[in-house]
């Protein structure tokens, strides 16, 4: 697997290998991309016709790097006499700064070439190696290389410039340049892309934050950083995973074409848009810290509501969005991902984290506005999401390119019985009434306090309750002593062992005498790995400790359990889940990936990665700092916070100061009281 | 058919405060594009009521689009946001407003419920199981 | 340059790319060597004829890997349905266990194989690529494949095994499998490398410790080394860290030399994975306060290779200390001169210095009665062999024109010894550290004397010769308007005044008047010479300087720990710690492991130290740069029978203590603590 170095800034992001070059890719999306499109898909820099070697590649910040490079392969007797710093940054455009340095002690003539091509490939496109309709043109003009791909009225183009005077041609641009002896010589090279209107103008370009220069992102990630609450603590582990964590939710955000809030990326490089699920699993966690991504993620979410049944788009009246693309593909509906709806999650938590974040910030005024669209989306959970009319929620896939599975757990193969057969459709997974349940229990206190509507209140509260007590009489094993993954279309149970009934925890939904024996699952093998919870227990048929959702570990969905068990009184439990991902984190510069891979701990010193997973992924980033919520024991009550720590030994000590939320800030403090066998 | 485009503003004026929430209020004017001359279509929005005119107004979303583009938006067969997103369609001012407004576009054409046809391959099965249970 | 993963046992080492794999690389050197001869160059695992991908890789232990593999080029959205892992050990011979995991619900029917070939490449041969003399037959028996190479009595043989039942053909070995579903199969495959003396036999039999060692037994050993050497417990997580990491590499470093004996460190991988004089003797002054038990056996050693008469082919003299020795086809066929070699002008005097150092440090004066016939013919070498010019300084000019070294000092590349101005003297040259060595042998070959050999005379004499070669040495180095020492003397007088670190090896020899240290250390830690990272081997502004010049501008680590160790010898106690602090945080950037010398870029261009292209890693005397910082922070120095603690940590250092430092009082502690109040927020993290 050849080494990728990124750098990205909200949806933008350049990826390329260790020297800074992009080579067209079939397996992975290298180059310049931008609202899902490719702008740069060669980027190739060389010196008298030679490939240059890297020395070594300084990450900056998350939108900036710098790598110094030698021509030629190094060897260890020969000194380089030349070096070549390139110096990238994003923030809008993506520009290069070239500097070459010669070390001889006499002038020399060099040629510096720039090989430069866009494909303007969706990421879809990048992935699969389609070929793009439309046409493709290349201009050289007077001081810049302009590249363009046009399909009807959708026109992208990728203009070059360079400070220094250059030759252009179609394939690039060539400096030749005489340098002194031990002299310097810098030019900064520019890409915009841009997607055109009908006027001809960048859409863009009225978007606040759009054109923004360096300076101007420092400040920002300065100010950012100073918003969040201090850590400190005796775990250099932690905070180290702490501030990584605050700087790629800085990094992942965006302004959306669509609204005028900041949204958040997913994750790079494959889910650099707004998902649903996560935009509200990630509202959910960082609420402690940073409450604004949670109303920006309501916000965003109540506007694109699904307002009337669309099959190709699995979209129905009330329901929350799966996914925006902007890419072309979606625009020419070769894919329902302009705005998919194939996922019957986010709408329950939707309601779940209006009501959570109401709790902290008080923000009464957000709940009133989102009235409509938190009933729309409990209306939704009576109707379309009660497909088999048996008050459970369901999913089936109507869209010829959506999902099969419509829970967290969206590969084809994930929701399994325990001997590997696939259940019929539709599905109802257990954590999906799990949500539910905590979505009416919420929506009542929201109907009785901010909707002046009592009996709504009383009627959720009775729905409620009914659907606890049936769930537990239909989806409890009581022979193997855990929930039933799902139900299949005849009722019967899905008996494979896995991590969803974590979430029950989180939920509240799970009967307190039944509590002990879940935490007993989710704490021991087969599913606890020693590194964290695996999606799926390592004696299942699907079992695959490289399975994306059938044995891999997801931190947030540790994240969610921890919580779950703190719920439920686990704090020595709860402790143990946190422990084991700080640990992990270390082994990924603190930086959590989308995923890593399910081996026993007892056979890997470290955490083995999962291949090509998404990293910095926003949910991974929120892990850490619901971790911290769930060590300290955070929780708002009325107007204040209350603080019950139940942190383990090996963590120390652990101050988290400044606090935001409707008490104005707070501090809370604990000590490592939990002791824990090793691992 | 008549004018699908007529038909649906005249739906929208008729059932809003259904389709749209409550709390909507604003103004939208849409411009057809159609042989050479265009159709202005204001849009006042106001706690869900509707009013819709053909007055040449300052609104606060001008969308600009061709009238044969819109028909087939209104008869539920385009979708207004993918259109945007190819440049069919190009939207000045408040764009947050014209997502509201696109719960009133109705689904495409021959567009069933789905439970409708979940509850014919299980011919009720779901409820009835319910309420054996229940007994 | 692909990521490349390395284990080793002494001079027994292999290289491989991330995915496990040794792909034939001809100016690299990949593969399974030991005893400078290549035994594996390719060693290559395919899966269905498919090559693996890397998930990842756990470096378990020095001598011990682990390789996470699937089948195909990963991808995002496709589960692979198989897994492969790679455990590999190195303890003589070569073993990796493969395990092959089927993570489908039924059985699969594959073939594991991998390609083996050998070209027992000597490592010269690597470096300048050349046709074999010799010929190599492949042998495939029902239980094993044998690589043989011969070249008249010349023979290496390379003999791979395996446990489950296999398949073996010319170019390797083949696994025909059924795995049942959620199954593993496992074999494990062994190399054993044959370096057959008169009869057929192993040469390396008679060593003891060459034995093949167990994992558990290397482990033990590990843990063992460990224990003995004195604990850190520091405030600074990053110096810490780069002393534990040190302490590893230098175990694994160890290496038994054909001669046999108790083990003795190699200079570096991949290149220099054998006994190098003037490393060994540098490493083993660094580590006298941790490892003690690395000087004896050095010393011992050199003291048997000690040059008795003269070779013009190997540069050999009576009294010298050996360079390089290599056991490689070239060196025993005479095409190469390193057996051993002789090439470097300081290791006799640095020969003296450890000697003296060691037993300052052990009071082992058995060691140093039973050594003094060599450590006065060393000393008779500085003033006879040395002194070329008949002048009293020590000098170097080479004798084997064919493929002998230039430079014979530490800086050994052929433009590392400059004017200002970038022209080259001619030769012989005499560099200015080589007359520094020279005055510490004779200072401290005085006090051996008196205190170990009872001759008073003797040593009234070296304290003689000693101070007369300081008053000369200030008077003829010295570059008045510069106010620097010059790097060397042309061979009319003249002085080669390129401004350079090795002066700052001066300061530690202390052949530096008082008067002039101020200025010398001003140098050294102004602009042109301190990058912020360390100090550069030459100033910025000299005609031939390159940040990434091996050593005209790159930055080299245990240069740095001399020189600190200089700085404190004459008071200079927070310029010290400015050296020692720049080092720490650079190993940071390299977990903990020193590299062999990074790039000489100004520190405010650079976030990080920029990695010097293809930089021997571990290398021994970068591993015994931390070791020497610690000695000198702490200020520790024997005083007859007791160890002086002086401490003088930079601020921001925190609290550092020492415990069980060994030494003839037995174990000892010592504790320091930096003088402003240390902050916990390491500085990469604040904006």
């Amino acid at each position: 697997m050849k080494e990728l170095l990124g750098i990205l800034d909200g949806n933008t992001f350049m990826l390329s290998d260790s020297r800074g070059d992009v080579d067209p890719s079939p397996d992975y999306p290298a180059g310049l991309f931008a609202w899902d499109t490719r702008f740069l898909s060669k980027w190739v820099l060389t010196i008298d016709g030679e490939r240059l070697h890297a020395l070594s590649t300084d990450d900056l910040q998350y939108f900036e790097s710098r790598f110094f490079l030698v021509p030629g392969e190094p060897t260890h007797y020969v000194d380089a006499k030349t070096s070549v710093i390139r110096h990238r940054s994003l923030g809008g455009a993506f520009e290069e700064r070239l500097t070459v340095l010669n070390h001889r002690d006499e002038p020399v003539v060099l040629t510096l070439r720039m090989e430069i091509d866009s494909d303007f490939a969706d990421v879809f496109d990048a992935r699969e190696a389609r070929s793009l309709p439309g046409r493709a043109a290349k201009f050289v003009e007077p001081g810049r290389l302009r590249l363009c791909h046009q399909r009807d009225r959708h026109v992208s183009e990728t203009i070059v410039t360079s400070t220094e005077p250059a030759e252009f041609d179609t394939d690039g641009l060539t400096f030749r340049i005489e340098l002194d002896a031990h002299a310097n010589w810098s030019t900064t090279i520019r890409a915009i892309g841009t997607i055109q209107g009908a006027g001809g103008r960048d859409v863009r370009e009225n978007l606040h934050g759009y054109e923004q220069v360096r300076p101007e992102k420092q400040r920002e990630l300065r100010e950012w950083l100073g918003r969040a609450p201090k850590l400190t603590c005796d775990s250099e582990t932690l905070e180290d995973a702490y501030r990584r964590s605050l700087i790629d939710l800085a990094a992942l955000q965006y302004t959306g074409l669509t609204s005028q809030v900041r949204l958040l990326a997913t994750g790079l490089p494959w889910y650099m848009t707004v998902f649903g699920r996560h935009s509200l699993i990630t509202g959910f966690q960082t609420l402690p810290f940073m409450p604004e991504i949670a109303r920006n993620a309501l916000w965003v979410l109540a506007l694109l509501q699904g307002g009337r049944i669309d099959d190709f788009r699995d979209e129905e009246p009330g329901k929350i969005l799966h996914e925006i693309r902007y890419g072309e593909p979606g625009g020419f509906e070769d894919t329902p991902y302009t705005t998919y709806y194939g996922t019957a999650d986010a709408t329950p938590l939707f309601v779940v984290l209006l009501d959570e974040y109401e709790r902290w910030t008080g923000d009464a005024d957000t709940v009133r506005l989102m009235e409509y669209e938190a009933r729309s989306a409990l209306r939704w959970l009576d109707t379309y999401g009660n497909l088999m009319d048996d008050g459970y929620v369901w999913y089936e896939c109507r869209s010829p390119g959506g999902l099969e599975n419509q829970g967290w757990k969206d590969s084809w193969n994930a929701i399994s019985y325990s001997d590997g057969r696939l259940p019929g459709k539709p599905r109802a997974s257990c954590e999906l009434q799990g949500y539910a349940y905590d979505a009416k229990m919420r929506a009542a206190r929201l109907a009785r306090r901010f909707w002046n509507d009592p009996a709504y209140a009383d009627q959720l509260e009775r729905e409620a309750a009914d659907l606890r007590t049936r769930f537990n009489r239909d989806f409890w094993m009581p022979d193997r002593g855990y929930y039933a993954l799902a139900l299949d279309a005849e009722g019967g149970q899905v008996d494979a062992l896995a991590s969803n009934m974590g979430h029950l925890l989180w939920s509240g939904i799970v009967e307190e005498s039944r509590a002990g024996q879940v935490a007993d699952h989710l704490l021991s093998r087969p599913l606890f790995s020693g590194w964290g919870v695996r999606t799926l227990a390592d004696d299942q048929a699907w079992y695959n400790p490289i399975g994306y959702h059938t044995g891999a570990i997801w931190p947030w969905d540790n994240s969610i359990i921890a919580l779950g068990l703190r719920r439920y009184g686990f704090a020595e439990q709860a402790a143990r889940l946190a422990v084991t991902m700080v640990e992990a984190s270390r082994y990924f510069g603190g930086r959590m990936p989308e995923a890593f891979a399910g081996y026993d701990r007892r056979l890997t010193k470290y955490p083995v990665q999962y291949p090509r997973a998404c990293s910095p992924h926003c949910s991974s980033a929120g892990t850490p700092l619901m971790l911290l919520r769930t060590l300290l024991g955070l929780r708002p009550h009325h107007d204040h916070l209350t603080i019950d720590p139940a942190i383990p030994e090996a963590l120390g000590r652990i101050e988290l100061i400044g606090i935001p939320g409707r008490w104005g800030r707070t501090d809370a403090f604990g000590r490592g009281r939990v002791s824990l066998d090793p691992e | 058919m008549a004018d699908p485009t007529a038909e649906f503003f005249a739906r929208v004026e008729q059932r809003g405060p259904d389709l749209l929430p409550t709390k909507a209020r604003g103004t939208l004017r849409f411009d057809l594009r159609r042989d050479g001359e265009v159709d202005h279509w204001f849009v006042a929005i106001n706690r869900g009521n509707v009013l819709v005119s053909h007055e040449l107004r300052d609104a606060d979303c001008v969308v600009a689009t061709d009238k044969a583009l819109f028909d087939r938006c209104a008869l539920g067969e385009a979708q207004v946001v993918a259109a945007y997103n190819r440049n069919d369609v190009t939207v000045q001012g408040n764009l947050p407003l014209l997502l509201m407004f696109r719960r009133a576009f109705p689904s495409p054409p021959g567009t069933r419920d789905p439970r409708e046809r979940i509850r014919e391959r299980f011919a009720g099965r779901g409820r009835e199981r319910e309420r054996e249970r229940q007994r | 340059m692909k990521p490349l993963v390395s284990i080793l046992d002494g001079n027994t080492f292999v290289v491989s790319d991330n995915r496990g794999d040794i792909d034939p690389s001809p100016t690299f050197p990949t593969g399974l060597f030991s005893f400078d001869t290549r035994f594996l160059s390719k060693w290559e695992l395919t899966v269905d004829g498919k090559r693996l991908s890397v998930l990842s890789v756990d470096d378990l232990q020095y001598f011990e890997s682990q390789f996470f593999l699937v089948p195909g080029e990963p991808t995002h959205y496709v589960d692979a349905k198989l897994s492969v892992i790679r455990h590999r050990t190195i303890g003589g011979s070569f073993q990796e266990e493969l395990t092959v995991l089927n993570h489908r619900d039924e059985a699969v029917e594959l073939t594991v194989r991998l390609n083996v070939e050998s070209d027992f490449a000597d490592l010269f041969e690597i470096k300048d690529v050349k046709e074999k003399v010799g010929g190599t037959t492949v042998l495939v028996e029902a239980d094993r494949l044998r690589l043989c190479y011969q070249r008249e009595t010349f023979r290496r043989e390379a003999i791979v095994t395996s446990t489950a039942p296999a398949q073996f053909d010319q170019g390797g070995v083949s696994f025909a499998l059924r795995i049942g579903p959620h199954q593993q199969w496992q074999t494990r495959l062994r190399v054993e490398t044959l370096v057959e003396g008169a009869g057929g036999r192993d040469i390396r039999l008679s060593i003891q410790r060459h034995h093949s060692r167990s994992p558990e037994e290397l482990r033990q050993d590990l843990d063992a080394w460990l224990d003995r050497a004195p604990k850190l417990s520091s405030d600074s997580e990053p110096l810490t860290e780069t002393y534990e990491r040190s302490l590893i590499d230098l175990a694994a470093l160890r290496y038994t030399p054909l001669v046999s004996g108790p083990p003795l460190p190699a200079a570096g991988l991949p290149w220099f994975m054998t006994m190098f004089g003037r490393d060994s003797l540098i490493t083993c002054l660094q580590s006298l306060p941790f490892t003690p038990e690395l000087a004896g056996p050095t010393l011992r050693y050199l003291a048997l290779a000690q040059g008795v008469s003269l070779d013009d082919f190997r540069e050999r003299e009576p009294g010298k200390i050996l360079h390089e020795v290599r056991y490689g086809e070239s060196t025993a066929f005479e095409e190469q001169p390193h057996s051993p070699y002789y090439g470097s002008a300081d290791s006799t005097p640095l020969f003296v210095i450890l000697l003296d150092e060691y037993e300052r440090w052990s009071g082992d004066r058995e060691l140093v009665q039973t050594l003094e016939h060599e450590a006065r013919a060393a000393l008779h070498w500085i003033d006879r062999y040395a002194d070329l010019m008949g002048n009293g300084y020590v000098w170097f000019e080479r004798r084997n024109l064919r493929n002998g070294l230039e430079n014979q000092c530490w800086k050994d590349s052929w433009d590392a010894i400059s004017y200002s101005d970038g022209r080259l003297p001619a030769f012989p040259r005499a560099t200015c550290e080589l007359q520094g060595y020279a005055y510490d042998a004779k200072i401290r070959g005085a006090r051996l004397a008196r205190l170990c050999w009872q001759d008073l005379v003797y040593a009234e004499q070296l304290e003689r010769e000693a101070a007369d070669l300081k008053e000369r040495f200030n008077r003829d180095f010295w570059v008045s308007d510069g106010e620097y020492y010059a790097l060397a003397l042309d061979t009319e007088g003249g002085q080669v005044d390129a401004l350079s670190s090795n002066m700052g090896h001066l300061l530690w020899s202390g052949i530096v008047d008082d008067d002039r240290a101020a200025k010398v250390a001003e140098h050294l830690l102004g602009p042109r010479l301190f990058s912020g990272w360390g100090v550069r081997t030459l100033a910025e502004g000299e005609g031939r300087y390159n940040p990434i010049g091996y050593h005209v501008g790159t930055v080299w680590p245990f240069d740095n720990s001399l020189i600190a160790w200089g700085l404190r010898r004459y008071g200079f106690r927070h310029e010290a710690g400015q050296i020692a602090e720049a080092m720490i945080d650079a190993g940071r950037y390299f977990d903990g492991r020193l590299p062999e010398a990074f790039a000489g870029y100004d520190r405010a261009l650079t976030k990080y130290p920029v990695q010097y292209p293809t930089a021997c890693s571990p290398q021994a005397w970068s591993t015994g740069t931390p070791m020497l910082l610690i000695r000198t922070l702490l200020g520790l120095d024997p005083h007859g029978e007791h160890l002086v603690v002086d401490p003088a940590l930079p601020e921001g250092m925190g609290r550092m203590e020492l415990l069980d430092i060994p030494g003839r009082w037995g174990l000892i502690d010592a504790f320091g603590r930096g003088r402003a109040e240390h902050s916990r927020t390491p500085p990469h993290l604040t904006e």
